[in-house]
């Protein structure tokens, strides 16, 4: 009995641990949770191109560099700055919000195979402080003996040249008689904004109200943008506001689009949309000023329309996190849809970085313009 | 005496408990826990008791919950001491006592299954435990400790009242089982299986082999009357519990804990939740399985640790999710380790005998290294473990910043603050709409997302970036007007939000930032609010049941015996497989 309890008792352990491995390995990861590579003999081998991208991805998950070189092809042994340049193009520079991501989780799409070579594409879905982020790439990878190894295309980190930039942006500073005031509360009339155009729709998501917003004043203004829903018997449904689809920093006679979205409901049941604009006198720079160029709606590789363009930092700053909202006009001039973007890579004084915005497939077909404006964070100004 | 037999002698408890003083003591002192995950969590329930005494509803977090949702012993008893030594000195002393009641409780638990020796090794190796140490000093589970404390207590009552039917051993078993429940519910739900079980199961197995003067029937009975007044009596003492546990079931998405993982691919946390909490318990394993599956009588015993064992493990065996069901994405599995590694300490207190009848002196060197080893790595880890809490936040400004010029009548949010969110809560006026315990949460915000607290919202990725996205997106609606940052990860987020850096604190450590035209903080209607009846009964009951456990240990000493003289021997015909 004591050897038969025994065996029986180990036996069903192993067993359980056995499905346990099975489960996980079909299971996903949570970022900042589960962490430490997988014990000897229990670790994925890269016998074929999904497990070899599989254990790129996961390496990059843990940033785990010198396992990621691991399935890397490499011309010689990786060294230290094979792994620096790794971490770098995937973790981002000079406060990026790439820098500020993690990879979250992947799908993997193979693409085409033979016995020797192998694409595959993923999509990446990254988590990131201002939510979560999306990027399809495509993967090359090759057999070496009885491994495949990753090909990843070697980007070069923008060199910018030194160089003096003059400066001749205008700048509004808010004086105040006590220096106990906090921003926004000085006994000043607040700035004159206005909402220049308004229009509500049903979405996927829900109810979506939107438009564009107005600085009529000659200050600068902090603009936010509240939408009440009201039923028939004018009762609030719901208030939401623009939160980050907006730009909340208005200079004088500039326009923002805004976008207010609540979720889960349906325009039939609303009767009324009550809008409300808050506007606050704040001390502004039109500086770092970003140009926005190239703009034109395209495809991208899954066929849904996209709103391409690149942006200019014309100044002297780094922008580390830009970020561009456009508004999406049919031929009536009426606005659409609007829509925002986050751009992964920083810019660098006087050089350039490429956008895309989403755009839905029912609405691309119906704009016949569209307007952008550029929102951005730097860590200089935070 | 010759030397051999003087390793055969057991230890006296009170020598043991001294020892649990020895090395427990100073390192409460020094409040080595206080860093640990869940003590500031504690220390602000005990809080809350220390200015509201039978008014369980709490508006500091979440716009308001019920601490009816946690069984209140351990915090009513460091409100009661705070008043003497204040709040974290309360929470060491309770941890302490609840520390120093555990090898009592391992002795009396297994002088049921084996001698009088082998039962003190027992109780002095549960001195050295590394999932204790883990627990205490790292995870903070203050109540987890108390209430298994209390209930190994418990556990040999029961096995006397079963077998003697002796009314005093019911009453302190009873007592003393109200006692664990009012400490920590999931204790009891889960002791039921581990350790009530195999003493149920061995009670009977004694009758049937009239190892005992009681009969099976009488055994079952009894059990069954014990059980019956347990259960009347802890539904009536967590009442309050109950009712808010019905009125709102914990519906929340499931929030990741890494104690879920799978140990073999994840080598930090198998670390973390394996080798740190069993330490060199490791290398009697397989003492323990043929020991417990070659001896019939410690068989119960061994089903009873290898089920604790397996669920301890986590997500690395899918078990627990079968057996658990919904249950398993809201429990956290290290304190089944901990249950397994008392469940396993009778077998170790065999092993220890066997090898110091044995080796004598080179076995006492060996062991003394293996438990110092033990304990030190966990005492290590605290500092090694790259995932450790870490409090490197000076909260003060940030409390200081709350309880002047009005700022209290708005609601607060800190983000990057860790454990440190409930020290903030504890010490200022304002309240707040995140919080600590995620069974407490209602609001929408906050359940609809597999996240848990939002300080902490980028470890649980685009859920907690969305839960707090969702909760920026509603300031207004909340009175949420300040928000304190002591992580720049969220700087770009309330930047491009409409938030607005108002003040620095700590040399840039934390700042301070602020949204405009907000209103502001008035009461969230909430149908959880305890009636003042519910109050009264959380205020009373619980720790009334800890006191009764407390005199009726005092004034009955009578039946203070181990509950049955039994020896353990090998099993006949039986080699020698130690060494």
């Amino acid at each position: 009995m004591k050897w038969t309890l025994s065996i029986a008792l180990v036996a069903a352990t192993i067993v359980l641990i056995a499905a346990g491995l099975f489960q996980t390995r079909s299971g996903g990861g949570t970022v900042g949770i589960a962490a430490g590579r997988a014990l000897p003999g229990f670790a994925m081998r890269p016998d074929t191109p999904e497990h070899a991208l599989t254990i790129l991805l996961g390496a990059v998950q843990r940033r785990d560099w010198k396992q990621a070189l691991t399935v890397m092809r490499t011309n010689d042994a990786a060294t230290s700055e094979d792994e620096q340049a790794m971490a770098q193009d995937w973790q981002g520079s000079n406060g990026s919000l790439r820098t500020f991501s993690s990879l979250e989780s992947f799908d993997l799409w193979p693409q085409h195979a033979t016995t020797d070579e192998a694409q595959i594409r993923a999509r990446l879905n990254w988590t990131t402080p201002v939510g979560p982020v999306e990027d399809l790439r495509d993967f090359n990878l090759t057999r070496s003996g009885e491994i495949w190894t990753v090909t990843l295309p070697r980007t070069e980190p923008p060199n910018v040249p030194a160089q003096i930039v003059p400066v001749t942006y205008l700048r509004w500073d808010l004086v105040s008689g006590n220096g106990q005031d906090k921003w926004g509360t000085h006994n000043l009339d607040a700035p004159r904004v206005r909402i220049i155009s308004m229009n509500a729709v049903n979405s996927a998501q829900g109810v979506v109200v939107m438009g564009e917003v107005e600085n009529e004043d000659t200050v600068p203004a902090f603009v936010n943008v509240n939408a009440t829903l009201l039923n028939a018997s004018a009762a609030v449904i719901d208030q939401e506001n623009s939160f980050d689809k907006i730009a909340h920093v208005l200079l004088p006679k500039a326009v923002s689009p805004y976008r207010i979205d609540f979720p889960g409901l349906d325009l039939a049941k609303v009767k009324n949309v009550r809008m409300d604009i808050k506007a606050a006198l704040v001390p502004a720079s039109a500086d770092p000023v970003i140009g926005v160029m190239d703009q034109k709606i395209e495809q991208d590789l899954q066929g849904n329309p996209v709103l391409h363009g690149a942006l200019l930092n014309q100044s002297g700053q780094t922008v580390n996190i830009p970020h561009v909202i456009a508004s999406f006009s049919d031929s009536n001039g009426r606005v659409i849809w609007v829509s925002d973007g986050y751009v992964d890579n920083a810019l660098l004084p006087q050089s350039s970085a490429p956008f895309a915005i989403q755009i839905p497939r029912n609405v691309a077909t119906n704009v016949r313009s569209f307007h952008v404006v550029v929102n951005q964070y730097s860590l200089e100004n935070s | 005496m010759i030397r051999g037999e003087a390793y055969s002698r057991p230890i006296p408890l009170m020598a043991v408990v001294l020892v649990a003083l020895a090395v427990h003591g100073p390192l409460l002192f020094m409040q080595l826990p206080s860093s640990s995950f869940d003590a500031n969590f504690h220390i602000f329930f005990a809080s809350h008791y220390v200015h509201h005494w039978f008014n369980p509803w709490n508006e500091k977090w979440f716009a308001g919950f019920s601490q009816t949702t946690y069984p209140p012993l351990t915090h009513q008893w460091i409100a009661l001491l705070s008043n003497v030594v204040g709040l974290n000195m309360g929470y060491m002393l309770v941890q302490l006592i609840a520390v120093l009641l555990l090898p009592v409780g391992v002795y009396r638990f297994s002088r049921i299954w084996v001698d009088e020796t082998a039962s003190s090794y027992a109780a002095l190796g549960s001195v050295f435990l590394g999932s204790l140490a883990f627990l205490v000093y790292q995870a903070g589970q203050l109540a987890t400790v108390a209430s298994a404390a209390l209930y190994l207590n418990a556990l040999p009552y029961f096995y006397e009242w079963m077998n003697d039917a002796s009314f005093v051993a019911m009453a302190k078993g009873v007592a003393i089982s109200w006692a664990a429940a009012a400490a920590h519910h999931v204790t009891l739900i889960f002791g039921i299986v581990f350790f009530a079980g195999p003493v149920l199961w061995i009670a009977c197995q004694d009758a049937v082999h009239e190892r005992i003067a009681a009969s099976l029937a009488g055994a079952i009975s009894r059990a069954a009357v014990f059980a019956v007044v347990v259960a009347a009596g802890v539904g009536v003492i967590l009442l309050p519990f109950w009712l808010t546990l019905i009125q709102h079931p914990v519906h929340q998405i499931p929030i990741p804990h890494d104690s879920r993982a799978n140990f073999l691919l994840h080598s930090i946390t198998g670390i973390n939740y394996f080798v740190i909490p069993y330490g060199a318990m490791i290398l009697a394993l397989p003492f323990i399985l043929l020991r417990g599956a070659g001896t019939p009588r410690l068989r119960p015993l061994l089903f009873g640790f290898w089920l604790a064992f397996l669920f301890g493990l986590g997500g690395t065996t899918p078990l627990p999710r079968w057996l658990l069901g919904r249950a398993y994405d809201i429990l956290t599995f290290e304190r089944f380790t901990f249950w397994a590694t008392l469940l396993a300490l009778p077998f170790v207190g065999l092993l220890v005998t066997n090898l110091l009848r044995r080796f004598t002196s080179k076995a006492a060197l060996a062991l003394s290294l293996a438990t110092v080893m033990t304990i030190g790595a966990a005492l290590w880890w605290l500092k090694a473990n790259p995932y450790r809490p870490t409090a490197t936040v000076d909260v003060d400004p940030v409390v200081a910043f709350l309880n002047r010029d009005g700022h209290d009548t708005y609601r607060y949010l800190t983000l990057g603050f860790a454990s440190d969110l409930a020290k903030v809560a504890t010490y200022t006026n304002a309240t707040s709409v995140d919080g600590d315990y995620n069974s407490a949460r209602l609001l929408p915000e906050m359940t609809h997302y597999g996240s848990a607290q939002l300080t902490n919202a980028k470890f649980y990725g685009t859920a907690g970036m969305s839960a707090l996205r969702s909760m920026l997106a509603h300031a207004d609606r909340y009175g949420l007007k300040f928000v304190f940052v002591h992580d720049s990860y969220y700087e770009p987020l309330l930047t491009f939000v409409g938030w607005r850096k108002i003040e620095v604190f700590d040399h840039g450590e934390v700042t301070a930032w602020s949204k405009e035209d907000v209103p502001p903080a008035h009461q969230i209607p909430s149908d959880a609010i305890p009636p003042a009846w519910q109050g009264l009964m959380w205020g009373t009951l619980p720790l009334g049941a800890s006191l009764l456990a407390i005199f009726l240990e005092i004034f009955l000493p009578g039946t203070r015996r181990a509950p049955l003289q039994f020896q353990m021997r090998p099993p006949q015909n039986e080699k020698q497989y130690v060494a």
